[in-house]
């Protein structure tokens, strides 16, 4: 049963299907690109049930020939660290969808086409075995949500900060691209599996990883790389940012773990140190800045940089439980960040602003929307209980054998993240009400509350049992750390 | 009897020039017509201009059926001063595609601009079969006299609209740099005909044959290949030699403008690759420099040079300066991969430009009156034709090179060929300059989607010849990613039958 091509396929069917519908048939667009979506995701679901935990293999593997007589060929197939972003992404689509449901007045086809089309892309970069249509997916992603934030954006300056969106992540990965073209000259094929037992000479590692670092730190982003990430976050519309906090930050940690780390471990060994230090100060200073920030949204995007920070620090402490937390993290963060900013959309989507000073007392007109709001900031501080606890918990784990200080200081940011977490949850939902400002307050209604309910069911099953998730993932992360003989 | 065993000498080689004989015949059949036509007062003095674009539309689309059912596959014919091989075929036969495209989107600019000469249309059936020749041409004179044949056609082609200042300043300008770069082009050949006592392409290759391994420094002879190669990049609009370029392709009428854009390229660009890679492939090491440094130029320029153009069309003439960067940095390669590369980005170049050029000419008020000239006309595409805008955006992600447009296959497979002839440093200044070129192309998808345009104007709706156009290319350029595989394989084979 060819599952994934299903899964790559069926929103294009959908898409087409929208495509030929007028565009004044809203219901029926809406509907159609609800169902495609959600017949991806519960297909995905399947994919978990029959996932076969005990092999390191890649499962599902299919072959599509694409450039047969230049050995690049389309092998798409998954293993234990592909399986729950695939889930992840096709969890988060119909969410997306929802949230535009009614607040989304103008262009209502081309934003089901551009997420059903986005969805695609995103699915194809997490299967991809072939290392040539992985940078392709992984670049075309751009083209979607470029749009997403231009078109469907709040403000003027969107236009500004789709730019600085698509520029910054495409001159990061046009190095990227050169050194695939490399990899394939030596190597004559792009094809991950080949690649993985193949070797490069120390010097060509050195160099082929910084062009792969320089393409997944922006889009991770690390610390200095990281500047249009608050941007393209305050900018886009909630379901923009949602995407975008919960599959696009993980397409560079992604790419680290699927191909950074097995391909050139040598060079992952020597580089290490920049990665913690750059971690380091990414969480440090990413959640000082969070705690003066005046902007609900930009509170959660940096809030996002510190946690990734974390993640890059648990994937280069290069053991079992490092990366197996990091994974978890990266899971996590994918639920409770966008968690928050569909809390935050909801805010505005009532008030039409984001600036935290106009906002106060909301416990007493928005009790439900506070209750969810807690449990999320809650994740977001890594609560135990929360699924965020246990990734932070392994990385710190993980870090703590390779390097003590690392993990001493990389605990700071969860205090940090306490401080600027609550002080944001205070802020917002306790104290007095500013009726001067905020004139009407409505709770949740229908269509939020059942959005917002399996997010916390998730938050709450990954906090109090994670063995659901990490037993996927055992053998494929124990495979990467074995092939780069990390183990010493 | 003389005469037919003139025929039988011949025979051959008639037949392998059967489609520019063809279109010649034509031509003349055309003028003709035209000529009496016109000046009947039986019938009236009437307008031909657009029924003698349809029949040279319909010739056109005659020598391509022709040009792929050549009955030789490789031959030299007229005592070696033409050839035709798997090159030349592909070659052609974008040659006479372009030509048609050109034509068919230019129906409409005719009939509006009022540019109610009929001899339009059989200038460029005549330069198309300059262009054949030039393709076809093994030998100096040859080359030289189809690209004397070929210029004279775009002089008067850039000076047709007789009465705007633009346009003949255009024809002018184009004159003077074309009959001065043409003087430089003849002057090499002469040098390099001096030197060896060869004009045949052929025969030099076997002079020079292993003149690489003596260390010899034939200084004549080089400086003689340099300018054939000015010459050449005069005429490809390289950087540094590129500066006639807008103002000419921005004076002359709109559809002239994107013939230029679109067909000379190829034929040029044929010649060219056929004169450094065939002829003086031993002196590789010599040229590689000069062509390094044009690409870096033209990359530079193209890229930094549209930032700053307010009109359309100089903007389009800046982002062609840097396609042609990209194309040397193939031919710089002398690989098989690097030919190959040339070939493909060629081809994909051609369907975007005749992409952006029937967009351009179809952005015209219901009125007739006002047309496309600065790129803030563009502003709400998206909202007035959304469609149109849609296509337009898809074509300039495609020639930014984004994936998973066909813009980015051609610019990958480029790159890759340049690392294979580790000309590392060209491929990444190629890359960063795909990079800067960004700006552009997306600061018109701004303006198309985002920006308040200063005076609101509603263009018409698109007439038949160029939706179809817009049709085909559009659906090249975004699904080519799905099945590249025949098009390599196509290009593979015939930059190995020319070099391997």
């Amino acid at each position: 049963m060819p599952f994934l091509s299903f899964l790559l396929l069926f929103p294009l069917v959908g898409a087409l299907v929208i495509a030929c519908i007028p565009s004044w048939k809203v219901r029926a667009i809406k509907t159609i690109a609800l169902c495609t979506s959600l017949i991806n995701f519960i297909v995905a679901c399947g994919l978990w049930l029959v996932f076969d935990n005990s092999t390191a293999k890649f499962q599902f593997v299919e072959h599509i020939g694409w450039l047969p007589f230049f050995n690049m060929n389309a092998y798409i197939g998954i293993d234990g660290i592909s399986l729950f972003f695939i889930v992840l992404t096709t969890f988060l689509v119909p969410v997306c969808l929802l949230v535009g449901w009614v607040n989304i007045s103008k262009h209502i086809k081309e934003y089901c086409l551009a997420f059903l089309v986005l969805e695609t892309c995103m699915l194809a970069v997490f299967c991809m075995l072939d290392l040539l249509l992985f940078y392709v997916f992984f670049e075309s992603v751009l083209l979607p949500m470029f749009l997403i934030i231009g078109v469907w954006g709040s403000r003027a300056r969107k236009i500004r900060a789709a730019y600085q969106f698509f520029l910054y992540t495409l001159i990061g990965s046009v190095l990227m691209l050169l050194a695939i073209l490399l990899i394939y000259f030596q190597v004559g094929t792009t094809d991950l599996q080949v690649l993985l037992v193949s070797e490069f000479s120390e010097r060509r590692q050195l160099l082929l990883w910084l062009a792969f670092f320089a393409s997944f730190a922006v889009k991770v982003p690390m610390v200095p790389l990281h500047i249009w990430l608050p941007e393209a976050h305050v900018e886009a519309p909630t379901a923009g940012s949602v995407i975008l906090a919960g599959i696009l930050l993980k397409l560079g940690t992604y790419g680290f773990l699927r191909f950074s780390i097995p391909l050139f471990p040598e060079a992952s060994l020597y580089f290490t140190p920049l990665i913690y230090t750059m971690s380091i100060i990414g969480i440090v200073y990413a959640s000082l800045t969070t705690l003066r920030q005046i902007d609900l949204k930009k509170i959660i995007a940096y809030s996002s940089v510190a946690h990734m920070g974390f993640v890059t620090i648990g994937l280069f402490s290069l053991n079992v439980q490092g990366v197996e937390g990091a994974i978890l993290l990266m899971l996590s963060h994918g639920f409770v960040a966008s968690a928050l900013f569909l809390c935050i959309g909801t805010l505005y989507d009532r008030t039409h602003t984001r600036l935290i000073q106009y906002y106060g007392g909301l416990v007493h007109v928005m009790p439900l929307f506070s209750f969810f709001f807690l449990v999320f900031t809650m994740g977001n501080l890594s609560l135990p209980g929360t699924s965020s606890f246990v990734g932070e918990f392994l990385i710190l784990v993980g870090t703590f054998q390779t390097n003590t200080w690392i993990a001493t200081l990389a605990a700071t940011g969860m205090i940090l993240g306490g401080a600027y977490s609550i002080w944001l949850y205070n802020r917002v939902v306790f104290g007095n009400l500013k009726p001067l400002y905020i004139s009407m307050g409505s709770d949740v209604n229908r269509r939020e509350f059942w959005i917002f309910v399996p997010f916390v069911l998730a938050i709450l099953w990954m906090g109090f049992y994670p063995q659901v998730f990490l037993d996927p993932m055992h053998v494929s992360v124990s495979n990467v750390i074995q092939h780069g003989a990390y183990i010493s | 009897m003389m005469g037919l065993h003139f025929i039988h000498l011949f025979e051959n080689d008639f037949y392998a020039l059967f489609p520019e004989l063809f279109l010649t015949c034509t031509t003349m059949l055309l003028l003709m017509f035209g000529v009496v036509w016109s000046t009947s007062k039986a019938q009236g003095y009437p307008i031909l201009t657009h029924t003698v674009a349809w029949l040279c539309v319909w010739s056109l689309v005659c020598a391509f059926g022709l040009t792929i059912h050549s009955p030789f596959s490789v031959m030299v014919s007229f005592y070696n001063t033409f050839v035709i091989d798997e090159l030349t075929f592909l070659l052609k036969a974008m040659v006479i595609c372009s030509a048609t495209a050109a034509m068919l989107m230019s129906m409409e600019y005719l009939k509006t601009s009022m540019l109610n000469i009929f001899e339009y249309s059989i200038l460029i059936l005549l330069s198309t079969i300059s262009m054949l020749l030039l393709i076809s041409s093994y030998d100096f004179i040859s080359m030289y006299l189809a690209i004397e044949m070929q210029s004279l056609c775009f002089y008067v082609l850039a000076a047709s609209k007789r009465h705007s200042e633009f346009s003949t300043e255009a024809g002018l300008k184009y004159f003077l740099l074309g009959a001065f770069s043409s003087g430089v082009l003849l002057f090499g050949c002469s040098l390099v005909y001096g030197y060896t006592g060869i004009t045949n392409f052929e025969d030099i290759a076997k002079c020079l044959a292993g003149s690489a391994l003596f260390q010899t420094h034939h200084s004549f002879l080089h400086l003689g290949m340099c300018l054939i190669m000015i010459g050449f990049l005069f005429k490809l609009t390289a950087a540094p030699f590129h500066f006639w370029a807008p103002d000419v392709y921005e004076g002359s009428p709109t559809s002239v403008t994107a013939f230029f854009a679109i067909t000379p390229k190829i034929a040029l660009l044929g010649v060219f690759l056929r004169l450094l890679l065939g002829s003086f492939y031993d002196l590789l090491f010599a040229w590689q420099y000069v062509l390094i440094f044009c690409s870096v130029c033209s990359l530079f320029i193209g890229a930094f040079g549209a930032m700053a153009q307010k009109k359309i069309k100089r903007l389009l003439v800046y982002s062609s300066i840097g396609h042609v960067g990209y194309l040397l940095i193939g031919i710089c390669c002398g690989t098989v991969e690097g030919l190959q590369a040339v070939l493909l980005y060629l081809i994909l170049y051609v369907f975007m430009t005749v992409n952006v050029f029937t967009i351009v000419l179809s952005c015209i008020d219901h009125s007739n009156t006002f047309r496309l000239k600065y790129i803030q006309d563009l502003g709400l595409l998206g909202q007035t034709h959304p469609v149109l805008a849609f296509t337009f955006s898809c074509t300039l992600f495609s020639m930014a090179g984004i994936p998973p447009l066909a813009g980015f296959c051609s610019k990958f497979y480029l790159f890759f060929a340049a690392m294979g002839s580790s000309l590392y440093g060209l491929a990444l200044f190629g890359v960063l300059s795909s990079v800067v070129s960004c700006f552009y192309y997306i600061r018109l998808i701004k303006i198309m989607y985002f920006e308040q345009p200063s005076q609101l104007i509603t263009y018409g709706a698109i007439d038949h010849e160029k939706a179809i156009l817009l049709g085909i290319t559009s659906t090249v350029i975004v699904f080519f990613f799905l099945c590249p595989h025949s098009l390599f394989l196509w290009t593979y084979k015939v930059a190995y039958m020319f070099l391997g």
